[in-house]
């Protein structure tokens, strides 16, 4: 809008005149068709609500639930511990504490992998960062707990998920 | 730009025409000129080796580009840092450079204050043509506390340099050619000389990583602070890296008037004991624990209605806390006041003239300065006597050194003829049992304040502990509210604060200030020459 073109402007001004007032926008035919979605979700029969506990909904491909820590194909963690995801984490909510791998491929891995759930905004930022594909968020989304430490996930039930 | 007799050399960079002292290397002059040219195996404190060819630039005396780290600057040389033909040359060295280089940089120590990541990022192309297999060399001990990584060395043999020419041991050599070459150890000959960390901090890649900090922190989380090195008299600058408020690792700092890049393994790894299971952090009286503000009020109680009072300081404590001690000292009547000073060590001297003190302390000077020259000499031996024939009946201890016996065997023995004993102590050990008084002390890397080295310079250190996070109350606040409940202060200072007061009241320091000591320290005899503008000099 800010490249305007003024000089053709005046030369329509000058043609017509006077600017015309706008054309009164007609609401009806939205509003008519608007009602008529209504109706039809009214007229539906089976109904849009599920009965939760007992019956659950599958997310969509890409819903960010609960995180897990993979495993490669010897069964040993794929995570390295090189502090990416913790780096790139906005909450500051994964902890790492990093030990020499007993591998000899490997040099290093976490001693200590905690992600604090209750402080975790589920950004998918982690798993994002990752240069080992270790850390992935699944679409598992029912996630109560009775107690706040219940929700600091360490390294096992990480990776048993 | 003339600076006195200097003969310069006038010479263009970039288009512009510029002038520096005769006899400097391109890089170094291009850098006054705020010219960054990349490098890897140039080091201002050593040779000049010339290998890893990344500082070329275009020259108009030369038909291909010339290396700015060996080549001197001369009359009407053109030098161009940014040409096309100098950008291509380090975009070639670098591809050259990352053939061989793992791509580890997720578990590689290094990372984050790599220079090989930088100038990837900076002057390397985005992707690599090398198809083939990267070359595998090997990764071993070379000594007890550094190993190397073979696949991450470039050999650029800033390591190898350092050993020649400033430790003068000469530990480390190049094996192999060509892209086998990397660097090594002579067999049965490992590298634990007494400045071998160094090696690691110049290395520009990860490739020598010291065995203490491996897997310990990634550097970019880690907090820094300038400090000043309390392992020897010498007072090496350095860099106190903390990760929560706990360090990680020590590093040396640039101060060419001290320890020029470098410091010794002494310090660099003598910071274990703050956190061993020994380390005091509760005060405690003979027969219960106290919180930190009860044990504050307890010492002003006993101070207060102390009789015969001494004092016996020690070398670690800081130019304020002696300040302190003095000004609680000379309020109290008939008090005394001697040193003691830790056992000697060995001293040593490097061919690069980096000296590593035998004093194991860093404040002998400073504490001199305040209570007289004989403090640690004749005055420690009287209060010594005074003990041994019970004339004190309140002795107020410091033992700010690593060692759990604490000042040692003649005065643990003397310490316990004190009727009533107060104990600032660092380490926990049996020479306590009984004290009336124990109080945790701060150790040297969590003190604020000043120390004067060997050499009589006035240098800040800076504690380690995240503001407002301490883990008990150090000693330069606990004396200060001593002060306060016995009335001779009104108010709680810091550090510079005290240093004013310090500065008022004793002469030697009357030039200084806290803010006039910068990063790098004074003579104590000097100051800045903003300051003797406006107040003469002495």
């Amino acid at each position: 809008m800010a490249n305007h073109d003024d000089a053709s402007e005046k030369q329509d001004e000058t043609r017509t005149g006077t600017t015309e007032p706008r054309k009164k926008a007609s609401f009806a035919l939205p509003v008519i068709k608007g009602l008529a979605n209504t109706l039809a979700h009214v007229l539906r029969r089976e109904p849009n609500t599920i009965h939760y506990p007992e019956e659950k909904r599958t997310p969509y491909p890409g819903y960010r639930g609960e995180h897990r820590l993979k495993r490669d194909e010897l069964g040993r963690e794929k995570c390295t511990a090189c502090f990416l995801c913790a780096t790139a984490c906005p909450a500051f909510c994964i902890e790492i504490v990093a030990e020499e791998a007993p591998w000899d491929d490997r040099e290093k891995r976490p001693r200590i992998f905690n992600i604090d759930m209750m402080r975790c905004i589920y950004c998918g930022m982690c798993e994002e960062a990752c240069p080992c594909d270790a850390i992935e968020l699944t679409p598992i989304y029912n996630i109560p707990s009775r107690t706040r430490g219940e929700k600091i996930y360490d390294k096992e039930k990480l990776l048993s998920l | 730009m003339a600076r006195g007799d200097t003969p310069m050399t006038r010479w263009l960079l970039n288009g512009q025409e510029v002038e520096n002292p005769t006899g400097m290397t391109i890089m170094e002059a291009a850098r006054e000129h705020g010219v960054d040219i990349p490098d890897f195996c140039y080091h201002p404190g050593l040779s000049i080796a010339g290998n890893c060819r990344i500082c070329m630039v275009e020259s108009n005396r030369s038909p291909k580009p010339i290396i700015a780290c060996s080549e001197r600057i001369a009359d009407g040389l053109e030098i161009k840092t940014d040409s096309d033909v100098a950008v291509e040359a380090r975009n070639s060295v670098m591809e050259f450079q990352l053939i061989n280089h793992p791509l580890d940089c997720p578990v590689c120590d290094k990372s984050g204050e790599c220079i090989l990541q930088d100038h990837s990022y900076t002057h390397g192309p985005d992707r690599s043509r090398f198809v083939e297999d990267k070359n595998i060399r090997h990764t071993k001990e070379l000594g007890p506390t550094i190993s190397i990584w073979g696949n991450r060395c470039i050999v650029c043999t800033r390591c190898v340099r350092f050993c020649d020419e400033i430790s003068g041991t000469g530990e480390l050599c190049v094996v192999e050619r060509g892209d086998r070459a990397v660097v090594d150890v002579f067999p049965g000959i490992p590298i634990d000389n007494a400045m071998a960390g160094n090696t690691v901090d110049i290395c520009p890649v990860g490739a020598l990583i010291s065995e203490d900090f491996k897997f310990e922190a990634r550097v970019w989380n880690m907090d820094r602070r300038d400090s000043v090195c309390g392992g020897c008299a010498r007072g090496c600058n350095i860099e106190v890296e903390t990760l929560d408020g706990y360090v990680k690792r020590l590093l040396p700092r640039e101060n060419l008037e001290v320890n020029d890049w470098w410091m010794c393994d002494h310090g660099r790894y003598g910071w274990r004991h703050l956190y061993s299971e020994n380390r005091l952090t509760t005060a405690r009286t003979a027969n219960q624990e106290l919180e930190d503000d009860s044990a504050t009020s307890t010492l002003a109680d006993f101070v207060s209605r102390a009789k015969k009072v001494a004092f016996l300081i020690d070398p670690f404590l800081t130019c304020e806390e002696l300040s302190l001690i003095h000004g609680l000292s000379s309020s109290i009547p008939d008090s005394i006041v001697g040193g003691w000073l830790p056992p000697k060590g060995t001293a040593e001297q490097f061919p690069s003239g980096f000296t590593i003190s035998s004093a194991k302390h860093p404040n002998r000077r400073g504490a001199e300065k305040i209570f007289g020259s004989k403090v640690f000499g004749k005055d420690g031996k009287d209060l010594l006597k005074a003990l041994d024939s019970r004339k004190v009946s309140t002795l107020i201890a410091f033992c700010g050194g690593p060692a759990e016996e604490g000042p040692g065997s003649s005065w643990s023995e003397a310490i316990r003829k004190a009727r009533k004993r107060i104990v600032f102590s660092v380490m926990d050990g049996d020479w306590l049992k009984g004290a009336s008084l124990v109080v945790p002390a701060t150790a040297p890397l969590e003190k604020e304040g000043t120390w004067i080295n060997e050499d009589g310079r006035l240098q800040r250190a800076r504690s380690c502990w995240k503001p407002g996070d301490e883990p008990f109350c150090p000693e330069l606040v606990r004396l200060q509210q001593v002060q306060m409940a016995c009335e001779i202060r009104t108010r709680c200072l810091s550090a510079a604060g005290v240093f004013r007061e310090l500065a008022e009241n004793i002469k030697a320091f009357s030039q200084h200030s806290h803010s006039d000591l910068g990063d790098g320290g004074l003579p104590l005899s000097r100051r800045r020459a903003r300051v003797d503008s406006k107040g003469g000099t002495r």
